[in-house]
């Protein structure tokens, strides 16, 4: 102990106590006040006890003895304590939570008389019997606290804490625990002394200290006899579940669908679904838009990039009847359809190209793989079910650690497995890198697979069971199970380190380097003219550097007698142990002299400071071009999960209960164990059971999800409202038979989107126009019945791309490494611009700390974790950056200068031009003539300002200021980009 | 039907005490034991270890020394006899009119975590910040200029965890904080980026307004048309109006001379504090001041680095304060000082044992900040910590009871200022229980 004034440790002291030292003493019963047993079990038995009970607990709440009151529920309060405001089963009763909805209320006299009972203090006639600690008690603070330097991967002083018999063996200090006497057990003298953990290493080995309610616990176990009780993981069995009931699952999102039958022939089935709804309301369908409009529809719907103009003179003079379908497909069939598809996934896997969390926000630099990934599926159409697969459990497929070679099969599948790894994480920072922080990474990971793929709002089972829909809080802890064997929160690898705050040595990471053998012999071979190049380089300061240590040796022989000169130069060649006698000697006199080091060069010779220089920066130059090695960003299983256990409240240091791997118990029948059978040796398999029961044909929620989703970005609505909460405080299905059938089929039909985009745009439904009629306008304001086709903004990303594509600089390049941003001082950050122009905005870098200014202004979300909806804001700062912003200005002159290529100077040609490519159609005659008389004034102002600035000037015209006509044109394509028909899509 | 937002003026739940905050925020971590919390105990027992005891509060255990003393003289102020350190001379004046509370306290010892928690009431990124609950709450008395200004250093540097200071999180973009830069362009993208006759931007307004009007016309009925020509309409209105506000040639020299302005020290800070008061006078609803980089962040030479952050603002705010009363504004606007944590009452050494460059790592545990305005009781001094000043031991206040306490004094109230997000009704304060430090107001 430090020398403290005794006051101040007692201020310290006393506030721990303060914290950790609230006991309930359970006033003993006299005749008057009610006892538990006789009084107040009754009335638990007949209203709580059919929840409650020791065999069900739900809510982890136990009320059929004192013991289980005591203890409480999963909240990790007790139920009961000495005030009676602040006593849960009080709290619950008064509120009228329970007995929950639906059940008879309790009488007055039984709730007087819980009343009474808890202000007289809780009597029991119950003995009280010690509490029993078991190892399940323990483990988990062990775990937290100690297993980093005591457990799997290291064990310091030969000593390692997860088992009891480990922990009964020792290390080399001999036992560390006598059962039965905590005062000897050298484990608890160490850390009542605080020499363990070591107080300076807390940071590095991202723990903190026991607290003293822990250290009693262990204490208490030792006491007891530091006994190993008989406790199996909480895991589903073939008996019926008790937490989750049949009325439960009696819920319509919860049950598998069934497809329901369309009956008209006239129509598709989606048309005579929705119909049927508009039949009910009273309303009409709107007239199918015009052919124009469909193309440009199309074109934005599937690739977001307007359509090429002489695309769009094809498809107007095709008069077959098939000639809509030859558009769909068309575009569906273009490379594009995946650049702009694959973004709304990338959206709901909340990808990203940096950590995010800390300041310093590192660069996730192989993030882009999983980018790519995407993309290429979505445009080969793989499989629904296939691509969740290989993004659940892709590292479960494949022996890949055993494989001669990789396949592009194989690769793929570890790279899909960073769908995992896509949630904000600061743990590559030791200060925040504890078990609290990572259970945030492990929370994140099973938020967005529950809002993105499940459509269930997982996470509020993580701190109590969910308070809306039917699931337990110990299903959720059970997910937390499935990916343990990848994700442990014991036995972490480390992101991308933040630079200067990690100091842990060798910490292991999340790459791996399974690439293919096609990638990894593109990347030798990319090297190699890079490292040919350096080698060069290397050759010629080398050459140099001869040339001048000659020089050298020459100016310093002068010293030497001149006949000695040849020996001298002869002896320098030879190395010191094959010297002869007399080189030896002459080595001694004159070596040293003679030798001079690069630096010692660079000293003496300007000349060759200036070569070094030059050589150097141009070698570093391309040493930075060499390309990495390619390596994949995975989550893969290694094989011995810790042990998972319940965290109360969510809270890592308040564990309850250990459970084993398993999946909502309201999504199954609730009497089917979860079963594994690992495919790749060395894994658990849990998360390959998980992911094939996720996309089994008849799960009640995966195809309507996604089904929802796709209709969702056709419709800008979706026909659930809620995208991510199909549970019971989500919305209920606009048209439920709709969603069914969709789900239904669209399984049938292999799990294809393409299939399900041509049922869709190929709909009479799509192709309303989005004109709005005075009843739809009335009667179905906010389009829920789909009378007509919605008008809508445009989303960052086609947004960006049609400024670029339309002003023809964008370089349709696609893969590969993003295309770095840059910030200004201002605030402003935009991408680099490629050789060619920039790239599409998937292509971008996605920084989260560093997102491009017009991508944000115009609703790109921050990935926290990932996104289901994005906004759709209307902002002034949207008005200003198209207005003001530098390069959209710069944009717009190239559109000029591209039109004028196109058109030359006849200003009517322009003006067609302009609309065309811009717009997708050509100008009206009042367009043309409006845009003739704007085009002349603004003209005429640049004219004179030319004129005046030439003034200044020496009166010649600069050859690279673009002359009045064009500048004039840039305004109007400006203007153009600026408008509403720009930005709207009808 | 989805709810449409907007920035119109909006009920209170109850009478408020203030319409505007002026926050002014001290990223990095202010010294209580130096600044507002005096510790004899810490001069008796200068030098003693407890290392043992506070490790789980250490960011850098290796640099740990002994308990230190405060550098600095205290003395008590004002009629109340607050205690205030000689480092802030300035606000020494004004005590009367701050009420400051000992006993805050964070759960995070780093800063990101930390910051993340007092933005937006919880250690993890991606949430509404308090402006914007603030500006969702209230919407705004000016529509010409943001709800939500944040004026960050005139440097540029943005602060720790930068614009995740002032998301908007789940809440919708319009309710995120707006940078305000005191020189160049006041807002990105106000100005044309390029250089063209005011007659040519008229005609292209003008043709643009033509043909959104042509274009609406064959779209009769569109509400999200109106919208986006509104937005336009506003954005030209904006530049006029940021212009205006931004436009500190219209003070007096007195003025500027109360804030510091133009003195060396205290210009940029000083400049932040009168545009602060400019704004709120203009009906902008929350203001957000950050100071240069992390000043306040005092892991060494605590001996001259805290002097000098504090001679940067010391002055500025206190000619705000003073400025705010003199013109009847210090009713109407609550001003609240502090940062995302204080510091421990043990030395830290990163530069080897002399304790003359030390300096005091980051402390969560106890912390002070105060407030004024807003019928705030000047004088008080609420809450104290231990006797060495490392935990809030006496009334303490979490973060989530102040922003309670902020939400209060605008007379909203935290539980009822909710926003349904994905089928449930999320909150500033969260599902923690929260008191309302009401023994700060008269």
């Amino acid at each position: 102990m430090p020398a403290l004034p005794r006051r101040i440790l007692l201020s310290i002291f006393a506030l721990v106590t303060l914290q950790f030292g609230v006991t309930s003493s359970i006033v003993a019963s006299d005749a008057d006040v009610p006892v538990f047993e006789q009084d107040i079990l009754p009335v638990i038995k007949a209203r709580c006890a059919d929840c409650h009970n020791a065999a069900t607990a739900k809510g982890g709440l136990d009320l059929s003895s004192m013991a289980g009151v005591r203890k409480g529920g999963e909240s990790g309060e007790p139920a009961v304590v000495e005030s009676l405001d602040e006593s849960m089963l009080w709290i619950m009763i008064e509120g009228g939570d329970m007995p929950p909805e639906g059940e008879t209320p309790l009488t007055k006299s039984e709730i007087d008389i819980i009343r009474r009972w808890i202000k007289s203090g809780a009597s029991s006639s119950a003995t009280e019997s010690e509490t029993i600690v078991t190892q399940h008690d323990v483990l988990p603070y062990l775990y937290t606290r100690c297993v980093v330097c005591h457990g799997a991967r290291r064990q310091e002083a030969e000593l390692d804490l997860r088992t009891v018999e480990s922990i009964l063996k020792g290390g080399k200090s001999g036992p560390i625990v006598v059962p039965g006497r905590p005062a000897e057990s050298l484990i608890l003298n160490r850390i009542h002394a605080k020499d363990m953990p070591p107080p300076k290493e807390l940071i590095r080995a991202g723990v903190r200290p026991m607290e003293s309610s822990e250290i009693n616990l262990l204490a208490k176990w030792i006491e007891q006899g530091a006994i190993k009780h008989d406790i199996t993981p909480d895991v589903q069995t073939a008996q019926a579940d008790g937490l989750v009931s049949d009325d439960d699952r009696d819920f319509w999102a919860f049950k598998t669908p069934v497809k329901p039958k369309s009956r008209d022939s006239d129509l598709s089935p989606i048309d005579y679904f929705v119909r049927k709804k508009l039949d009910e309301h009273k309303l009409t369908p709107s007239q199918q838009a015009e052919k124009l409009t469909l193309i440009r529809r199309v074109a934005f719907d599937l690739t977001g990039l307007p359509p090429q103009w002489n695309d769009v003179e094809r498809f107007l003079t095709d008069d077959s009847k098939n000639w809509y379908a030859k558009v769909v497909d068309h575009y569906l069939g273009s490379s594009h359809y995946g650049e702009r598809w694959g973004r709304y996934w990338l959206d709901v896997a909340g990808y990203a190209d940096s950590e995010g969390k800390r300041s310093a926000d590192p660069v996730r630099s192989h993030a882009w793989r999983y980018r790519d990934y995407v993309i290429r599926s979505l445009n080969e159409d793989k499989p629904y079910d296939q691509f969740l697969l290989e993004q659940l459990a892709g590292d479960e497929l494949y022996d890949f650690e055993n494989s001669d070679a990789v396949t592009d099969e194989m690769m793929d599948a570890l790279v899909a497995t960073g769908f995992l790894r896509m949630v904000p994480d600061g743990t590559g920072s030791d200060i925040v890198d504890t078990v609290a922080e990572r259970f945030e990474v492990v929370a994140d990971e099973i938020e967005v697979l529950g809002s993105s793929v499940m459509g269930l709002t997982l996470r509020c089972a993580q701190c109590h069971s969910h308070k809306y829909d039917p699931i337990p809080q110990r299903d959720y802890y059970r997910l937390v199970s499935v990916f343990q064997g990848a994700y442990d929160v014991y036995d972490w690898l480390k992101p991308t380190s933040v630079a200067g705050q990690s100091k842990q040595k060798n910490p292991t990471r999340r790459y791996l380097t399974q690439v293919s053998n096609d990638v990894t012999t593109q990347w030798q071979e990319a090297r190699r003219p890079v490292e040919d190049q350096v080698k060069a380089a290397q050759d010629e300061l080398a050459e140099k550097e001869a040339e001048f240590r000659a020089k050298f040796i020459a100016e310093k022989l002068t010293d030497a007698p001149t006949e000695q000169h040849d020996a001298i130069r002869e002896m320098l060649k030879i190395s010191a142990p094959k010297r002869n006698a007399e080189q030896q000697t002459l080595a001694k006199k004159y070596e040293k002299k003679l030798t001079a080091t690069s630096a010692d060069l660079v000293k003496k010779y300007p000349e060759f400071r200036k070569v070094k220089a030059a050589s150097d920066k141009k070698i570093k130059a391309l040493n930075a071009r060499i390309p990495k090695q390619p390596m994949i960003r995975a989550l893969w299983d290694r094989g011995e999960p810790s042990p998972t256990w319940v965290f109360r409240r969510g809270e890592y240091t308040n564990p309850g209960d250990l459970v084993g791997p398993g999946v909502p118990s309201v999504l199954t029948d609730g009497q089917t164990p979860f079963e594994m059978n690992p495919e790749r040796p060395g894994s658990t398999g849990r998360r390959l059971a998980f992911a094939k029961w996720l996309t089994a044909p008849q799960h009640p929620l995966t195809a309507r999800v996604i089904v929802n989703r796709i209709w969702f970005h056709h419709f800008g609505r979706g026909i659930v409202e809620s995208l991510g909460n199909f549970g019971k405080t989500g919305v209920a299905p606009t048209h439920p038979e709709l969603l069914d059938w969709l789900a239904i089929s669209f399984v049938e039909n292999g799990w294809s989107f393409k299939w399900l985009h041509r049922q869709i745009l190929l709909s009479k439904t799509w192709q309303q126009s989005s004109t709005l009629r005075p009843e739809s306008e009335e009667r179905d304001s906010d389009n829920r019945w789909l009378s007509r086709m919605p008008l809508r903004r445009l989303e960052a990303e086609p947004l960006r791309d049609s400024l670029l594509v339309t002003s023809g600089q964008l370089d349709t390049t696609a893969f590969g490494s993003p295309d770095a941003v840059v910030g200004r001082a201002d605030g402003l950050v935009t991408a680099k611009r490629q050789e060619a122009g920039w790239r599409r905005t998937v292509y971008v870098q996605q920084r989260r700390s560093t997102l491009p200014s017009i991508l944000e202004t115009f609703d790109l979300p921050q990935m926290n974790p990932n996104c289901v909806e994005r906004p759709n804001s209307m902002v002034a700062s949207q008005a200003l950056h198209l207005l003001n912003n530098g390069m959209v200005r710069d944009l717009t002159r190239q559109f000029a200068e591209r039109i004028e290529a196109k058109a030359g100077d006849d200003r009517y040609k322009q003006v067609e031009e302009v609309y065309q490519d811009a717009l997708s159609r050509k100008p009206t005659p009042e367009e043309t003539q409006l845009a003739l008389e704007v085009l002349t004034q603004l003209t005429s102002e640049w004219e004179n300002r030319v004129k005046s600035d030439s003034n200044v000037k020496d009166g010649s015209v600069n050859a690279e200021t673009p002359s009045a006509e064009t500048l004039a044109l840039a305004n109007f394509c400006h203007v153009i980009m600026n408008s509403a028909e720009f930005l709207f899509i009808d | 039907m989805r709810r449409a937002f907007d920035l119109t003026p909006k009920k209170t739940h109850f009478k408020p005490r203030a319409k505007a905050v002026i926050q002014l925020f001290m990223q990095g971590g202010p010294s209580q034991v130096d600044l507002f919390d005096p510790k004899p105990e810490l001069d008796r027992n200068h030098g003693k270890s407890i290392l043992k005891d506070i490790a789980k509060d250490l960011s850098s255990p290796d640099a740990a020394g002994g308990l230190m003393r405060s550098p600095f003289k205290f003395a008590q102020h004002g009629q109340a006899g607050t205690y205030v350190s000689e480092l802030l001379p300035h606000l020494s004046k004004h005590v009367d009119d701050i009420a400051v509370v000992r006993s805050m306290f964070n759960t995070h010892q780093n800063h990101e975590p930390a910051l993340f928690k007092i933005q937006s009431g919880k250690l993890m990124p991606g949430l509404p910040s308090l402006g914007s609950w603030v500006t969702y709450g209230l919407g705004s008395e000016n529509q010409n200029l943001p709800a939500y200004v944040v004026l960050d250093s005139p440097e540029g540097r943005l602060p720790t965890n930068s614009g995740q200071n002032w998301q908007s999180g789940y809440l919708p973009p319009l309710y995120q904080g707006t940078r305000m830069r005191s020189q160049g362009t006041p807002i990105l993208n106000l100005k044309p980026e390029t250089d063209e006759p005011s007659s040519v931007e008229k005609l292209s307004r003008d043709l643009l307004g033509r043909l959104d009007r042509m274009h609406k016309a064959r779209r009769p009925g569109e509400l999200q048309l109106d919208a986006r020509i509104a937005s336009y309409e506003l954005a030209a209105r904006m530049q006029l109006s940021a212009s205006d506000a931004l436009d500190i040639t219209q003070e007096t020299p007195e003025t500027l001379e109360a804030y510091g302005i133009g003195e060396k020290e205290t210009d940029g800070y000083g400049r932040q504090c009168l545009l602060a008061r400019r704004l709120v006078e203009r009906g902008v609803r929350f203001v957000q001041l950050f100071t240069v980089g992390q000043q306040w962040d005092n892991h060494s030479n605590i001996g001259t680095s805290l002097p000098s952050i504090c001679g940067k603002t010391d002055l500025p705010i206190a000619g705000l304060l003073a400025d705010l009363k003199q013109r009847g504004l210090m009713d109407d606007v609550l001003v609240v000082w502090g940062g995302e944590f204080g510091r421990l009452p043990i030395a830290q050494m990163r530069q080897g044992n002399d304790l003359k460059k030390a300096g005091r790592d980051h402390g969560p545990p106890g912390f002070s900040v105060w407030f004024a305005g807003a019928g705030v009781k000047g004088g008080t001094v609420y809450g104290n910590t231990d006797e060495i000043g490392w935990n809030a031991a006496e009334n303490r206040v979490s973060v989530n009871d102040w922003h309670a306490t902020i939400l209060h004094a605008l007379g909203l109230h935290n539980e009822e200022l909710f926003f349904e997000h994905h089928g449930f009704k999320e909150k500033l304060t969260g599902v923690e229980k929260v008191r309302i430090v009401d023994e700060i107001f008269a």
